[in-house]
């Protein structure tokens, strides 16, 4: 088992605008005298996000995941704690950093491409610089064929 | 000339010096007052489009007001025709306005959003018998759609898993809170809710998910974003059809 040394440094998430966006958008009054612009591209980021997260893509790299744990080695070493809790949290953090990188990614990305939309002389925003940084690093550290999925997960979100 | 309309506070509070409004170059933001209130607003560009800076700036104009005192915000876009409309508005709307600011008053906004994680699979397949018996018979029969049945219920199992630890943080932070709102489902989350927090107890908001966060991190990835204007926490029903 390939173990990753390099910890992904999370950014300060205080309000990141993505984490924002639904309050901004959504919420807040509303003062039925006054236009509202409408926010084409929001909605149609919206209806996008949900579609990657829930697709078949997901549910064939979880299937993966799933059938390559070792579960039977896991459950002999039920009688010691330590190492079992050791082993299955490895194999798991390892999997889930890649698919949090990969999810994040693309909803990171339909995000920034609808902020963006129609604006482009716009310079891309603090915020989405500190996000990429932690990203871009942890993949050049990246561990033997770690690397190699990670690369491809990062390809798509480009 | 048109308006943009960032919110609605009380009169006499001013601008904070070196604030900036939407639109490029920034608009200089005003706040025209009627009887006791007053509306926080700027110029309105040409062409408004929720532009990353824009929606920012939008954001910092409220959170400079909400910190000052109380602030209503409005939703991103508002625009009037002009300040005599705004003025109108607040005019008509006295009342109910004047009684959503006290409840907001010294207070912010501390949203939860928690997603599932991977981390917790090896759990998941040992605890939950429906996923066990599905990676079985994938394994067994190795295929299109048994892996689509397995991958679904394992989504559907860690959404689970990381909805009841969502929950746990929840409930400390609803001791916390004067008010709680639940938000709306966003995309591949398993939770967002509100928190209506007293500015002294953002802190301690924070400490909590500090706290808990790590604990619960092979469970579920927990987003505390604030203090944040009380978006939702105005007490003012939205008009029908919005």
């Amino acid at each position: 088992m390939t173990v990753i040394a390099d910890e992904v440094v999370c950014a300060p998430r205080t309000g990141t605008l993505y984490d924002v966006l639904d309050l901004v958008l959504d919420r807040g009054i509303v003062i039925d005298v006054f236009v509202r612009v409408s926010l084409v591209g929001i909605e149609i980021l919206k209806i996008d996000a949900r579609v990657v997260v829930a697709s078949v893509d997901t549910y064939l790299r979880f299937a993966e995941v799933c059938n390559r744990l070792d579960l039977e080695r896991d459950s002999r070493s039920r009688t010691v704690p330590e190492l079992f809790g050791g082993m299955s949290g490895s194999v798991g953090r390892a999997g889930a950093r890649k698919a949090t990188r990969s999810l994040g990614g693309k909803v990171g990305g339909k995000v920034k491409d609808a902020l963006g939309f129609g604006d482009e002389d716009e310079e891309p925003a603090e915020d989405d610089r500190d996000r990429d940084r932690p990203r871009r690093r942890a993949a050049a550290g990246g561990a033997g064929g770690r690397s190699g999925s990670r690369a491809k997960s990062r390809g798509k979100e480009g | 000339m048109s308006v943009y309309v960032y919110g609605v506070t009380r009169a006499g509070l001013a601008a904070p010096p070196g604030i900036r409004g939407i639109g490029d170059p920034p608009a200089r933001v005003r706040t025209p007052a009627y009887g006791g209130l007053a509306a926080v607003v700027s110029a309105a560009p040409d062409k408004l489009r929720p532009r990353r800076r824009d929606l920012r700036a939008h954001q910092d104009v409220q959170l400079a007001f909400a910190g000052r005192g109380a602030l209503l915000p409005t939703r991103f876009g508002a625009v009037a025709a002009d300040e005599e409309a705004v003025l109108a508005r607040l005019r008509e709307g006295a009342g109910s306005y004047a009684a959503a600011l006290d409840r907001v008053e010294g207070r912010f906004e501390m949203n939860l959003k928690a997603a599932p994680v991977e981390d917790g699979i090896a759990a998941l397949v040992r605890t939950d018998p429906h996923v066990a018996r599905l990676r079985q018979e994938s394994r067994r029969r190795p295929g299109y759609d048994t892996s689509v049945r397995l991958g679904e219920a394992v989504m559907a199992g860690l959404r689970r898993r990381a909805l009841a630890a969502a929950r746990e943080v929840a409930d400390v932070l609803t001791e916390l809170a004067d008010d709680v709102a639940p938000g709306a489902e966003v995309p591949g989350g398993v939770l967002n809710v509100s928190f209506l927090v007293a500015a002294d107890r953002v802190a301690d908001c924070r400490a909590v998910v500090d706290d808990l966060g790590p604990q619960l991190a092979d469970r579920a990835e927990l987003r505390l974003a604030g203090p944040l204007p009380c978006y939702s926490f105005c007490g003012l029903a939205a008009p029908a059809g919005v």
